[in-house]
């Protein structure tokens, strides 16, 4: 019986596979320095390019369309987390976050690029307006990219 | 509103039920609690300025005035998700609890889904099912939005949910959808005997599916959004010999009880145990909520 589910359930998700949570850990804390803590009560798995977040080690033996939340795609050149992950887990991060005014706001739910004085390594940051996070935007020489979805973003109507 | 006429003798109050039938439905946001914090969300709607009023009954729900959520940026950070009133009672009385393992049996677009989400605190596994792909991408958003890291999202038609044991399933069935007409009166237009009696077998089947899915002990909520006594009760009645029902209220919540009786049809005494939350009670849109424990 248990043999069964489990041979089930492999052959069901396949393409899904389970990654070393301390993997995901460090590559987390190396960029937004977030403790581990912050991943301790969850599992990943990998499908194709994309890291999905899910609450149990097990995936429930169905076949699935998701397994709990994509929270960051494996590309050739850095990783690039999802606004969804940030906003979930942002708040523990202790670097690389940027603080926007009202202006650099609703330039970044425009899906806009500007220019920025921050205190920012390049690459991937986390967006944070009145201390809450907005979601991932790309540093690069003095600008900040929006990386919001285009599904939220808003046309910059002041 | 003709067709409402037929509920003439089980609605209470009938010619205010009728008044509250066009008038507009308020609107009403969940607070998305994996995200933020009731305080800390209404302290950002007042800095903003913006007028709501907390609801009485259910600490996660707000009531706004002229505001549309969906403009806010509150929305796009995932902290509050727009929820019709009456639609967050289901999740409270199916009352998951964190580490179980829990079904939405018929779960786009995910308003309920994403509020067991944050009852269950993001653990144990919740598997938001639904067979039609249009309404799945909805589903997705939404619990992509709001950050629900313990749903599993499946795409079968209910009737044949693959076997498995849950501690808890919602059944939040397609509908004639009556309890709605107070957004859109047009959906009355659809009523029929007919067309609810071909939606009777298809709850019935995926009520009985869900039975069987569910561990002895467990809970069942079946839950739609009309007034068909064929579409509520003689659902109920179906899988009356599976499971015990338990009594539905909730305190500040106005409800009337389930039918004993309809249209020569007698369910029985015991049928009271259900809710029927009518417009004019609560000013909420309408809903039926029935609570079953496996035997
Ligand atoms: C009332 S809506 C559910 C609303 C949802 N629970 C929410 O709160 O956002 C009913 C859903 O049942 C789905 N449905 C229709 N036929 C079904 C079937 N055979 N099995 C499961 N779900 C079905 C529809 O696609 C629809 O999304």
């Amino acid at each position: 019986m248990i043999l069964e589910d489990s041979l089930s359930q492999s052959s069901l998700n396949a393409d899904f596979k389970l990654i070393d949570r301390d993997l995901i850990a460090d590559l987390w804390h190396s960029r937004f320095g977030m403790p581990p803590d912050a991943f301790q009560s969850f599992s990943f798995y990998r499908k194709a390019r994309m890291i999905w977040m899910f609450s149990e080690a097990m995936l429930p033996p169905f076949r699935l369309e998701t397994a709990g939340l994509r929270i960051m795609s494996m590309r050739k050149g850095p990783w690039k987390p999802t606004t969804y992950a940030l906003q979930l887990l942002g708040r523990y991060a202790t670097k690389n976050v940027v603080s926007l005014d009202e202006d650099g706001a609703r330039m970044f739910i425009a899906g806009g690029t500007f220019e920025i004085e921050a205190d920012l390594e390049e690459g991937y940051v986390i967006a944070t307006f009145e201390g809450q996070v907005l979601g991932c935007a790309l540093y690069s020489r003095g600008r900040l990219i929006s990386q919001l979805p285009k599904e939220r973003r808003r046309p910059d109507d002041p | 509103m003709d067709h409402l006429d037929r509920y003439r003798r089980i609605i209470p109050d009938y010619p205010l039920f009728c008044e509250a039938m066009i008038q507009p439905l308020p609107v009403c946001v969940r607070i998305n609690s994996l995200k933020t914090s009731a305080d800390d969300l209404m302290s950002r709607l007042d800095k903003a300025r913006l007028s709501y009023r907390r609801l009485g009954w259910y600490r996660w729900g707000l009531r706004l005035n002229g505001i549309r959520p969906g403009l806010l940026i509150e929305h796009l950070m995932g902290h509050i998700h727009p929820q019709e009133e009456s639609s967050m009672i289901p999740p409270l009385v199916l009352d998951p609890q964190p580490g179980e393992k829990v079904l939405d049996l018929c779960a786009s677009p995910g308003s309920k889904t994403t509020q067991i989400a944050q009852m269950m605190e993001n653990d144990g596994i919740l598997v938001a099912n639904d067979p039609s792909p249009g309404r799945i991408v909805a589903l997705r958003a939404n619990c992509e939005r709001l950050g629900a890291a313990n749903v599993a999202v499946t795409r079968y038609d209910g009737r044949a949910f693959p076997r498995y044991e849950f501690d808890r399933i919602l059944v939040d069935a397609p509908c004639s959808g009556e309890g709605m007409a107070r957004k859109d009166l047009t959906v009355l237009k659809r009523c029929n005997l007919k067309r609810s009696m071909g939606l009777q077998r298809l709850q019935q089947a995926l009520l009985g599916r869900a039975v069987d899915l569910t561990r002895q002990g467990g809970v069942i909520v079946y839950s739609t959004c009309t007034y068909a006594p064929e579409e509520n009760e003689a659902v109920v009645e179906s899988v009356l010999d599976r499971v015990r029902l338990i009594d539905v209220d909730i305190p500040g919540l106005a409800r009337s009880r389930g039918l004993d009786a309809w249209d020569g049809n007698i369910f029985g005494e015991l049928m009271g145990r259900c809710a029927r939350y009518y417009p004019h009670h609560n000013d909420t849109g309408g809903f039926f909520v029935a609570k079953l424990i496996k035997r």
